[in-house]
């Protein structure tokens, strides 16, 4: 059902599924046959080494840690990325946090992944698509008690990853604690040289817990602790001194025959520390904290009616987004200005989701969410420094958008197909409506909000089919989005730029219209009972209003990999590239990325000694030691060179 | 704990608040401290009175300048730290009467007279000042205002003295030549600047920076003209000109703001524009004069950084 709309990634390796039995989580089952997606690098991997086996997802990397999750060609502001059901946004005006870089692959179960606009109930303003990541909970009834340590090592850079976590469980009660530490210290590119600024340290702590107040009753708690100090960007300016989440929530659940309803309240806060002393030649030192503050609640009704599954969300939350700036010219008076104007914004919405079956062969989902914000502009000198560029504006704004979104799934003898479409709209995000000279080193601009910005819609259509033989699988898939009022960064060359060095002052605006297409193919071949060989090529193209190319779209990318596996070992080896970018952004101050292929090889063992489970893997990325950068390489910041990682999980 | 301590505070705020309403329904008697409210016509109702009470808070007193009228009339002024610096000074003046305390509305400055004695060349000058005094407010009327406007502090080069003289009731009184101290201001604070047309010279005098917070600022200054001869204080130039302005960070690659209107000449003889200022810093403002005709006759030049070498400095 719909698995070309939701993919899911386990990250576990004990997938504690829970049981389906009453409904009280539904996981989203995602590739069929042989094993959901996972990274080869298990549990170790990181949050954004897990991201990036998700179906149309790339990267945005700025450095090693923290990297930006791009859906269908679309950042950040075109997505929504939810916890659990819970909005977290990031603070730091340079995007140097995506909210994936607050959790920590030991503290979830997946991350599934809604294509284009049918959200998790959750989302909002999600054009791209929505991330959902889905914490690990032991449930009641399960193993009573169950541990996990992990440890990993990559020579590249000595990236050492530390991780233990135990489970309880009973009737009444369950508990996860788990306790995670990566560090890593500058990597080398490809040829050996090493990439100042490209370290990382964290440290995260984490608990679920549940308690069972009745048979049908059950109340849920979260808190997450994340905090990662000594962050090295390369591709910027600035490093990060520290960047902290406290993620908090707190949940009732009821459990109705054929239904199930959950009420969540949660915290979150985020404080963001930029840091530029440790690096050579600053012009001017800067202070560039930023403060992320949400509070919200959810309630979701899920329901099972005949040929009908139902789900109805309300949700509402309230956040707050603060950064300022400090600057220290040599002997004069330090400049402050307000970079994100103290915003709070209330949003509400209601969301209703169905998937109905049609006879055995066909299915129809339907979503739709309508929500409603209002912002107020907290900070009188942030407002009134804007209004020096928009005199006419106000304090407060509000907006309405919806989505909406249908898909219709049939199959016939050994194909699959499915089209769908959808209609939907975000409000411009704090930085695209009120942020403040916002240096992008991506295009050396500085960027202004813009207040009076219309909401961005778009329309999307999308389609797959997939054709089945007896040990092959080909399957198409595309989809393209028709955006109007396009919001991107217009050339403002009345303005002077206020980063020194910066080529000048961009101030966001709508476009009329605007395309984003993405096309891919991919093909499954099942040689032998052991071996498998996949192959998949995607192109992609973005268009503005006057045909020219958008940036940050990716060029021809192509993968092929073949997999081994018998009894409890697997090995793979996987070559994959980019051609070179050669519809790039040239007018959004894009330069093209260089075409690149990398080859990697890893393997995997599982073994038990007594009752304890070990799983041992190994690998090397990029073998032939390769210097390449990708078109999401901020600046053409150049990837990992060879790096030969070793890592062990022991489940007691 | 911080969050305790906050219910406490409101729930302060609330008790106090509650107390404050309950007492509005009552006129309760004003008093001000060394003042007695009598029916003298001559002087401030209580609610006047009370009002410039409150606005001397803010101001501070110069010593040095007090004086007595009569044997009846105290005469006191105001600075806004109880001293001078080079640029543009606020000068306020207030008279009381000895018996009461109480301010006394009929005060006009008659002559407000900065001279300056450089003692290498042994010559006076004097400096910009206002042409007569003006109320400052409604609220309090028996405040009157003047400025100065000093071109350079005191220093060993030369030292400032002050004359002035008011009509209070009727009465004439003030001070002859008295030494006062003009300082200097900090680095990244020039408030007054010259320029010649002809053999004119003209300063530019500004008035209101350390108003000036992030955004959109009303900008006020005069134009003076050099007396003859020079001991003459400054008056009001009687020429119209129109003033350019464009701020700059020198800190920041002399990044500017957009949307600022020039300063055009009021009806009050003051110039008014607005500046806007997209931080806190240390902003140039350079400067090109324009005369009635539009013609550029001071500043507007291009320095080696391509801006204007007229300009005020003013740091927020």
């Amino acid at each position: 059902m719909l698995t070309v709309l939701l993919c899911t990634i386990f990250l576990s390796d004990t997938v504690t599924t829970e049981k389906v039995q009453s409904l009280d989580e539904v996981v989203i089952v995602s590739e069929t046959g042989r094993g959901r997606k996972r990274s080869v690098k298990g549990q170790v991997a990181s949050i954004d080494e897990h991201l990036s086996e998700l179906k149309n997802v790339s990267l945005v990397r700025r450095g090693s840690y923290a990297w930006e999750p791009v859906v269908n060609n679309m950042q950040t502001e075109r997505l929504s990325t939810t916890i659990d059901g819970m909005k977290i946004f990031y603070a730091c005006t340079d995007k140097m946090d995506p909210v994936t870089s607050y959790v920590e692959s030991g503290n979830l179960q997946s991350i599934s992944l809604n294509s284009g606009l049918d959200g998790n109930p959750q989302a909002t303003g999600n054009i791209g698509g929505s991330l959902d990541l889905k914490l690990r909970k032991v449930g009641f009834d399960n193993d009573p008690f169950h541990t996990s340590l992990s440890v990993g090592h990559e020579w590249n850079g000595h990236l050492q990853v530390y991780g233990a976590d135990a489970a309880l469980s009973s009737h009444r009660t369950y508990l996860n604690v788990g306790a995670f530490y990566r560090h890593a210290d500058n990597y080398k590119v490809g040829g050996g040289e090493e990439l100042q600024f490209s370290q990382f340290q964290k440290v995260n702590v984490f608990t679920n817990a549940g308690l069972r107040l009745a048979k049908k009753d059950m109340l849920e708690a979260t808190l997450i602790f994340d905090r990662a100090t000594d962050v090295g960007y390369p591709a910027l300016n600035m490093d990060v001194a520290k960047a902290e989440g406290l993620i908090t929530s707190l949940s009732y659940k009821h459990l109705f025959p054929k239904a199930s309803w959950e009420t969540k309240v949660y915290y979150n806060h985020i404080t963001h520390e930029m840091d530029d002393t440790k690096r050579p030649d600053v012009a001017i030192h800067m202070d560039m904290p930023g403060d992320s503050w949400t509070a919200g609640i959810y309630s979701l009704l899920m329901t099972a009616l005949k040929q009908h599954d139902l789900s109805l969300n309300y949700d509402l939350y309230y956040n707050r987004l603060f950064a300022d700036m400090t600057m220290y010219p040599g002997g004069a008076a330090p400049m402050y200005m307000v970079t994100w104007p103290d915003v709070g914004t209330l949003n509400t919405g209601v969301a209703l989701t169905d998937n109905i079956s049609i006879f055995r062969n066909q299915s129809l989902r339907l979503s739709a969410k309508v929500a409603w914000q209002h912002q107020k502009l907290n900070n009188e000198e942030g407002y009134h420094a804007l209004k020096v560029f928009f005199p006419g504006m106000t304090d407060a704004y509000h907006q309405t958008t919806a989505r909406f979104a249908a898909n219709y799934q049939f199959s016939i003898l050994n194909s699959q197909f499915s089209i769908g479409t959808g209609w939907g709209s975000r409000a411009p995000t704090v930085t695209e409506a009120y942020g403040y000279y916002l240096n992008n080193t991506f295009d050396q601009y500085d960027y202004i909000g813009n207040p009076s910005l219309k909401n961005e819609s778009a329309v999307e259509l999308n389609g797959t089919a997939k054709f089945s033989t007896l040990n092959s699988q080909l399957s198409i898939e595309g989809n393209v989005f028709l955006f109007s009022n396009y919001i991107i960064g217009h050339f403002e060359t009345r303005l002077s730029p206020m980063t020194v060095d910066a080529e000048g002052v961009k101030v966001y605006g709508n476009i009329s219209h605007a395309t984003i297409a993405n096309v891919s193919l991919s093909w499954n071949w099942q040689i032998t009972e052991h071996l498998q060989w996949n192959k998949k090529v995607s192109y992609s193209s973005g268009r503005d209003a006057d045909g020219d190319p958008l940036p940050l779209i990716s060029p021809i990318s192509w993968q092929s990999e073949w997999i081994y596996q018998y009894q409890r070992f697997q090995a793979q080896a996987t070559i994959k590239g980019n051609a070179r970018q050669s519809n790039y952004g040239e007018k959004y101050g894009e330069t093209a990325a260089k075409a690149w292929t990398i080859m990697n090889l890893s393997a995997q063992y599982q073994f038990k000694v007594q009752s304890s489970k070990f799983i041992v893997r190994a690998g090397v990325e990029n073998l032939f030691d390769k210097q390449y950068a990708t078109y999401a390489d901020w600046n053409h910041i150049p990837q990992k060179g060879r790096n030969i990682y070793l890592n062990l999980t022991l489940t007691l | 704990m911080k969050k305790v301590k906050g219910l406490f505070l409101i729930l302060y705020v609330v008790a106090l608040t509650a107390c404050n309403s309950n007492d509005d329904g009552v006129q309760a008697g004003i008093e001000i401290p060394g003042i007695t409210i009598t029916d003298d016509a001559d002087c401030c109702s209580a609610e006047e009175a009370l009002n410039t009470y409150n606005f001397l808070q803010t101001v501070q007193l110069v010593p040095e300048l007090t004086t007595e009228i009569d044997g009846k009339y105290n005469v006191y002024v105001y600075t806004k730290t109880g001293g001078f610096h080079t640029g543009y000074n606020d000068i306020y003046f207030v008279s009381t009467k000895k018996e009461t305390g109480n301010y006394i509305k009929d005060l006009t400055v008659t002559s407000n007279s900065p001279l300056m004695y450089m003692s290498k060349m042994n010559m006076y000058h004097s400096t910009p000042v206002s042409d007569k005094s003006r109320i400052v407010n409604y609220d309090y009327l028996a405040v009157k205002r003047v400025w100065v406007s000093f071109l350079m502090n005191t220093s060993e080069n030369g030292s400032w003295t002050y004359s002035y003289e008011v009509d209070v009731l009727g009465k004439t009184g003030g001070m002859e030549k008295k030494d006062i101290v003009v300082s200097a201001l900090p680095d990244g604070q020039v408030w007054l600047k010259s320029f010649k047309v002809g053999d004119d010279t003209f300063f530019l005098s500004l008035v209101n920076p350390t108003d000036w917070k992030t955004g959109t600022n009303n900008i006020k200054a005069y134009v003076s003209k050099k007396s003859n001869p020079i001991t003459t204080p400054y008056a009001l130039a009687t020429e119209t000109f129109t003033v350019d302005i464009d701020p700059r960070m020198p800190d920041m690659g002399n990044h500017t703001s957009p949307n600022n209107t020039p300063l055009i000449k009021q009806e009050d003889g003051s110039y008014q524009g607005s500046i806007n200022l997209t931080m806190t810093g240390r902003w140039r403002i350079h400067l090109t004069v324009k005369d009635a005709q539009g013609n550029v006759v001071a500043g507007g030049d291009d320095l080696s950084d391509g801006f204007s070498s007229l300009f005020w400095e003013v740091t927020i």
